[in-house]
C-alpha cells in the first residue's frame, strides 16, 4: 500500500508478535531466512535482519491497515458498504456436482470455483488448506479436481497459507493460480498487491475468500485428542450460532464439544479482527444460517463476478438470492464485530487498523451501517 | 614433519620442539607412550606414533590423562621406560594418579610431559603445571631450548629409573611449536621385556605405609637435590659475583638474555638459569646469591621460581647471605600484556624491568616504526574474529540450536564445553554457548543447571560436547544426570575426530594412534545403555536438525541427541574430487530485503566471500569445501552446485 509506511522486522516484533496479534497467515514467512512459522506460535524472528524497512512488516495483515486505501486500490474506489464492504452483490449458491458435495462443508462453492477455474485454464493452480486429520491445516498447492477434493472441508486451525504464496510461484514459473483464504490472508495478499516491493503477486489470478469469525491456534488439538483418543475424525464443524459449539464427528458418532470450552485456544489475533466477510476477495464465500448444504456468496470484484456468471451459466453452481432476513442477519453479525474491535479496550491492539472517523462513529453508534 | 629416526647420532636435525622431546625419548629407549590430544603438545605423542612400529614401542592415545598415565605407570612397573604427555589441564585430570604414583615408585623410567599455555593461546586457564611437581613432590625439569627439550628428556628417563621415581618435564606453548637446530644422540638397540607377577607389589599403600612411603620420597627427593647441584642443565653467564643476578627459567633464559645484550649490561647483570626447578639445587643457587644485592625472577606464569628461591634465600640469611632485594612478578616489574603472572613474557617485558629497576633509558625503536609496521602488517591482514572452518559441521549445530531455542520462544541455558566448537560462545557460533571451562564441565554444570527448579531457576538446559569429550570426560556426568534425574538436552556434535588437536582418533574413530583399525565404541549404544533417549541427526539437514532439537527441548529428563557429520578437513583429505559451488549472479539478491547478505553476513561461511563493487556473495574456491549447505539454506536458490565426475 502506498500509504504503509515502511517498517522491518522490529517493528514487526513490537507492534504484532509481541502483541500476539500475529495470525500466523504466513505473510511473513519464506520471503527470507530470518523468519520462521512455528505451529503454535505463530512467527517469530531468528535474528533481526537489520534492514529499517521489509515486505515482512509491510505484508503482514496486522500492521498498518489502511481501509480506505487499500479499497482504492483493489476496488478502485472507497467502499459504501460499511457493514460488509465493497460487494456487486450477495446470494446464495450451492455446487451441483454430486462429488463435491459428498466432501464439502456447506454448499461446495469453493471446492466448485476451483475446480471450475482449473479445468477451464483460467488458473494453473491453486493455494489452498489441507487437513490430515480433518484437524490440522497446512498450506497446499493443488493443480487438479482431485486434489482439490482432498482439500475440501472447512478447517477452523490456522494455517500458513500466505506462506506457500512465494513458493507457489516458483513451482509453477510464469503460470496463474487462485488463493483461498481468510481474511487476514487475503488481506495480506491484497497488501503485496499493494506495495512497492518487487512481488510477482500479479500472478495470483483469483482471490477466493472465506468467512471467518475465529481461528483456533494448533494447541486445541491436544484437547481433541485427549477427549477423543485416537479415534479417527471425518468431519469438524461450528455452526453459525446460536449453535455456540464445536461439531466433531467420527465415523459413528457426532460430538458437540461447548465453545466455551475452547474459547482460550481462539488465537488472540481473532479478537481483533475487523473483518468476517473477507473485505478484500473477488468472491467471498461463507455458510448460511440454517441451511447446511449452502453458501453465502458476496461477489466484490469484476473478476469475481466473472467468474461467478461462467460457473453458473455451465451449470456447475445452483445460484439463488439470499433472503432478506438472512442478509439483515450478516450484516449485523459482521458490524457487532466491527463494533466490538473499534470499542477495544487495549486500543494499541487495534491501532493497525485506520478507517475513516466518520465511519468508525457510524459503526459505534449506529446500528445497520450503511 | 621431521624424521626424528635417523639413527645417526651427533647429526644436526631441525626439529620442533615436540620433536626433540618425542626424539628424546627415543634417545632413551622410550618403549610405552601414551597421552592425550591437547595443545601444546599433541605432536609429541603424534611424531612417536608414526615411529612406533620401526621402534617396537607401544603408542596408544589414551581416553584421557588419568588412564594415560595409569597405564603408562603400569609399564614402568613392569620395567619398561614409559611417557605420557599432555597440555596444561590434563594435569589435572592425572592429578590422582600422579598422588599416589609418586608414592608407589616406579622401575623403569617414567617421564610426564606437560605443556603449558601462557596467554591460553588455545586453552581455558594459564595453569602452571610446575606446581604439580611440587605438590606430588617429583623431580622437575624445564627446558630452555630445542636441544635441551630433547636432552633432558633423555636425562629424565635415566634420572626416574635411577631414583624410581617419576620426573616431570614442563614445556610451553612458545617451545613446543618453535623449531631448531638438535645434535642427535645415538638410539639404543637394546630391547626390554615387561616383568610383574604376583609376587610384586606396586602401591602407595595406605595409613603407616603410605606415610613410610612418603618419607621414602623425600628421602629420593633429596637424593635428586644433590643431583641438581652439579647438573649440565643449570648455567650461568656473567662474572661471577654480580650484585645484580637474573634467575630465569624456560623461554626466560633467553629472552634475559638478549635483553641484557640489548641493554649492555653484560658486565653488572649475572643470569642463573636454571632447568631443574624442582627440587631446587641450593648450594648452587647460594654460591651466587653471596654476591648479589639484587634479584629479578624471569619466568612465565607463576612466580613459582620466585617463591622457592625467596625460601632458600631466607635460610640463607642465617649463614649470612643478603639481604636481598627481590623484583619479579609480587613487584610488579616482570608482566605480560595482562599484568603480573599472566600471558607471555618475551625480550621486551625483561628490557622492561631492567629499565624500571635499573633506572636506564632506552627505547628499542622509534615509535613512527611501530606505527608503520602496524598499518603495513594491516593491509594484508584485515582484522578477523575467530571463526569455525569452511564447511564445518558446528556452524550448521549452532544455527539449528539458535533456531530452535527462537522456536522455542523462552530462555534457554547452553552450557559449553573444550573444542572447535567452543567458538559456540563467538558470534561465528552465533553466541549460543554461555559456559566454558574443562572437559566435560559442559554436561557437569548442566547437571547443575537442569536441577535447580526448586529454586525458581526453570529453564531447559542444553549441554554441548564434543565426540572425543564424550569419551574423556562426559560419561560420568550422563550417568549422573540421569541418576539424579536433571532436565538436559545433551548435543554431542561429532565430527568423528579430535578436530581441534589436530584431528586424532578417538574411541569412536574406529582406528588406534598408529592409524591401524580398532574397535568402534559406539556413542549412541553407550547413551542407550543408560537408558538415554538418543536421536542422530545430521546437522546439514538443517530442517530436521531444528525439529529435534525443538522437539526435545518439550520433553522432560536427560536425552541426547548426536549432531553427526565427519570434519570436512578430514572429509577432504579422503575425497578426490569435490563440488564446484558458485553463485548465480543474475540470482544473489544481495543486500535487498529476502536475503540481506545472509551466507556472508549471518552465516559466515569463510568459503562465502562478498564482491563489494558488485553487492553479491562469491564463493572462495580455494577453501570451500563443499559442503552445498550454503546452496540449501540461500533464500533466493542462487548459489549453485556443480557435481564434479
Amino acid at each position: 500500500m502506498s500509504a504503509t509506511p515502511l517498517k522491518g522486522p522490529n517493528e514487526l516484533q513490537e507492534q504484532v508478535l509481541a502483541k500476539k496479534l500475529c495470525s500466523a497467515c504466513g505473510a511473513c514467512t519464506n520471503l527470507c531466512p530470518y523468519i520462521d512459522m512455528v505451529e503454535g506460535k505463530g512467527a517469530i524472528i531468528i535474528e533481526p535482519c537489520g534492514l529499517n524497512e521489509g515486505k515482512c512488516y509491510n505484508f503482514c495483515p496486522k500492521t498498518h491497515l489502511d481501509v480506505p486505501a487499500l479499497d482504492k486500490i483493489v476496488f478502485g474506489s472507497y467502499r459504501e458498504d460499511l457493514a460488509l464492504g465493497t460487494n456487486i452483490s450477495v446470494m446464495k449458491a450451492r455446487a451441483v456436482d454430486s462429488e463435491i458435495n459428498e466432501v464439502a462443508q456447506y454448499g461446495g462453492v469453493v471446492s466448485a470455483l476451483v475446480t471450475y477455474a482449473l479445468e477451464t485454464g483460467e488458473v494453473d493452480a491453486a493455494v489452498l488448506a489441507k487437513s490430515q486429520d480433518q484437524i490440522s491445516a497446512e498450506p497446499a498447492l493443488v493443480r487438479s479436481r482431485k486434489q482439490v477434493l482432498e482439500c475440501a472441508g472447512s478447517k477452523y486451525l490456522v494455517c500458513p497459507t500466505v506462506s506457500r504464496v512465494s513458493e507457489t510461484m516458483e513451482q509453477i514459473r510464469g503460470g496463474k493460480f487462485c488463493v483461498v483464504g481468510t481474511p487476514c490472508q487475503i488481506t495480506a495478499i491484497r497488501k503485496m498487491q499493494a506495495s512497492n516491493f518487487e512481488t510477482q503477486v500479479d500472478r495470483i489470478g483469483l482471490l477466493i475468500g472465506l468467512f471467518c469469525t475465529w481461528a483456533f491456534s494448533p494447541d486445541v488439538r491436544s484437547l481433541i485428542r485427549e477427549t477423543f483418543g485416537q479415534v479417527k475424525v471425518v468431519k469438524v464443524d461450528v455452526p453459525p450460532p446460536p449453535a455456540n459449539i464445536f461439531v466433531v464427528q467420527t465415523e459413528d458418532k457426532r460430538f458437540g464439544i461447548p465453545l466455551d470450552n475452547l474459547r482460550r485456544f481462539i488465537m488472540p489475533s481473532c479478537n481483533v479482527c475487523f473483518d468476517m466477510t473477507n473485505e478484500f476477495s473477488d468472491i467471498s464465500v461463507g455458510s448460511v444460517e440454517g441451511e447446511e448444504n449452502w453458501n453465502t456468496i458476496i461477489v466484490r470484484t469484476k473478476k469475481g463476478e466473472e467468474l461467478l456468471q461462467a460457473a453458473k451459466n455451465t451449470g456447475i453452481l445452483e445460484v439463488r438470492p439470499l433472503e432478506q432476513e438472512r442478509l439483515n442477519h450478516l450484516r449485523e453479525a459482521s458490524l457487532i464485530r466491527k463494533k466490538r474491535v473499534l470499542t477495544e479496550k487495549e486500543a494499541d491492539k487495534v491501532a493497525y487498523l485506520r478507517i475513516r472517523d466518520e465511519d468508525k462513529s457510524k459503526i459505534i453508534h449506529e446500528k445497520g451501517g450503511s | 614433519m621431521s624424521n626424528i629416526s635417523i639413527d645417526e647420532p651427533r647429526k644436526k636435525l631441525l626439529l620442533m620442539g615436540n620433536e626433540a622431546i618425542a626424539r628424546g625419548a627415543l634417545e632413551a629407549g622410550v618403549n610405552f607412550c601414551t597421552g592425550y590430544p591437547g595443545n601444546p603438545a599433541s605432536e609429541i605423542l603424534g611424531t612417536l606414533a608414526k615411529v612406533a612400529e620401526k621402534f617396537e614401542m607401544y603408542v596408544e592415545w589414551s581416553v584421557n590423562e588419568i588412564v594415560a598415565l595409569e597405564a603408562a605407570g603400569a609399564a614402568t612397573a613392569a620395567g619398561l621406560r614409559a611417557l605420557t604427555a599432555m597440555k596444561n589441564l590434563g594435569a589435572n585430570v592425572c592429578a590422582d594418579f600422579l598422588m599416589t604414583v609418586n608414592l608407589s615408585g616406579t622401575k623403569g623410567g617414567f617421564v610426564l610431559v606437560t605443556g603449558d599455555d601462557p596467554l591460553a593461546h588455545s586453552t581455558t586457564t594459564e595453569l602452571d603445571t610446575r606446581n604439580y611437581a611440587r605438590l606430588a613432590d617429583i623431580p622437575l625439569l624445564e627446558p630452555a631450548t630445542i636441544q635441551e627439550a630433547k636432552d633432558m628428556t633423555r636425562y629424565a628417563f635415566e634420572l626416574s629409573e635411577e631414583l624410581g621415581l617419576l620426573c616431570m618435564l614442563r614445556t610451553v606453548t612458545r617451545l613446543s611449536h618453535s623449531r631448531g637446530v638438535v645434535t642427535l644422540g645415538p638410539i639404543p638397540s637394546k630391547k626390554r621385556l615387561a616383568e610383574f607377577s604376583s609376587q610384586d607389589l606396586w602401591t602407595s599403600g595406605s595409613s603407616s605405609i603410605t606415610c613410610m612411603l612418603h618419607s621414602v620420597l623425600h628421602e629420593k627427593m633429596k637424593n635428586v637435590q644433590t643431583k641438581f647441584e652439579e647438573s649440565e642443565f643449570n648455567q650461568y653467564v656473567g662474572k661471577q659475583d654480580a650484585e645484580f643476578l637474573i634467575v630465569t627459567s624456560g623461554t626466560g633464559w633467553l629472552y634475559s638474555l638478549e635483553a641484557i645484550n640489548l641493554l649492555r649490561l653484560q658486565d653488572d647483570v649475572g643470569i642463573l638459569k636454571l632447568g631443574t626447578t624442582w627440587p631446587l639445587p641450593e648450594k648452587l643457587l647460594a654460591s651466587y646469591l653471596k654476591y648479589t644485592r639484587e634479584v629479578l625472577f624471569v619466568e612465565e606464569i607463576d612466580p613459582f621460581l620466585e617463591q622457592n628461591v625467596k625460601m632458600t634465600a631466607a635460610e640463607l640469611q642465617a649463614e649470612g647471605i643478603g639481604p636481598i632485594k627481590f623484583y619479579g612478578q609480587k613487584s610488579n616489574h616482570v608482566r605480560g600484556e595482562f599484568g603480573a603472572g599472566t600471558g607471555e613474557i618475551n625480550v621486551n617485558t625483561v628490557v622492561k624491568a631492567l629499565m624500571e629497576i635499573r633506572k636506564i633509558e632506552y627505547l628499542p625503536r622509534r615509535s613512527e616504526y611501530s606505527e608503520k609496521v602496524q598499518k603495513i602488517i594491516s593491509s594484508y591482514t584485515p582484522p578477523r574474529s575467530m571463526s569455525f572452518c569452511a564447511g564445518c559441521p558446528h556452524r550448521a549445530s549452532f544455527w539449528g540450536i539458535k533456531k530452535a531455542i527462537k522456536w522455542y520462544g523462552q530462555d534457554v541455558i547452553v552450557t559449553g564445553d573444550i573444542g572447535c566448537y567452543s567458538l559456540g560462545l563467538l558470534p561465528t557460533g552465533f553466541s549460543v554457548e554461555k559456559t566454558l571451562h574443562c572437559m566435560g564441565a559442559g554436561l557437569g554444570t548442566a547437571n547443575g543447571f537442569g536441577n535447580l527448579k526448586k529454586f525458581g531457576l526453570d529453564k531447559p538446559v542444553i549441554a554441548v560436547s564434543g565426540d572425543s569429550t564424550f569419551y574423556h570426560a562426559c560419561i560420568p556426568a550422563l550417568i549422573n544426570a540421569k541418576w539424579n534425574q536433571a532436565n538436559i538436552l545433551y548435543v554431542v556434535l561429532d565430527n568423528n575426530t579430535t578436530a581441534m588437536t589436530g584431528h586424532q582418533p578417538h574411541p569412536g574413530s574406529g582406528v588406534n594412534a598408529l592409524g591401524s583399525p580398532s574397535p568402534r565404541i559406539s556413542i549412541e549404544d553407550i547413551c542407550k545403555s543408560i537408558g538415554l533417549e538418543v536421536r542422530v541427526q545430521d546437522p546439514f539437514d538443517l530442517e530436521y536438525a531444528v525439529q529435534n532439537i525443538y522437539q526435545m527441548l518439550q520433553t522432560e529428563g536427560i536425552k541426547v541427541l548426536i549432531f553427526r557429520h565427519d570434519c570436512p578437513l578430514t572429509e577432504a583429505q579422503r575425497r578426490e574430487k569435490k563440488p564446484v559451488i558458485y553463485v548465480d549472479q543474475d540470482k544473489c539478491i544481495g543486500e535487498k530485503c529476502g536475503c540481506v547478505r545472509f551466507c556472508n553476513r549471518v552465516f559466515k561461511c569463510p568459503g562465502i566471500t562478498w564482491d563489494y563493487t558488485k553487492g553479491k556473495a562469491k564463493i572462495d574456491e580455494l577453501i570451500c569445501t563443499g559442503c552445498r549447505l550454503c546452496a540449501d539454506l540461500c533464500p533466493e536458490g542462487a548459489i549453485k552446485v556443480e557435481e564434479t565426475v
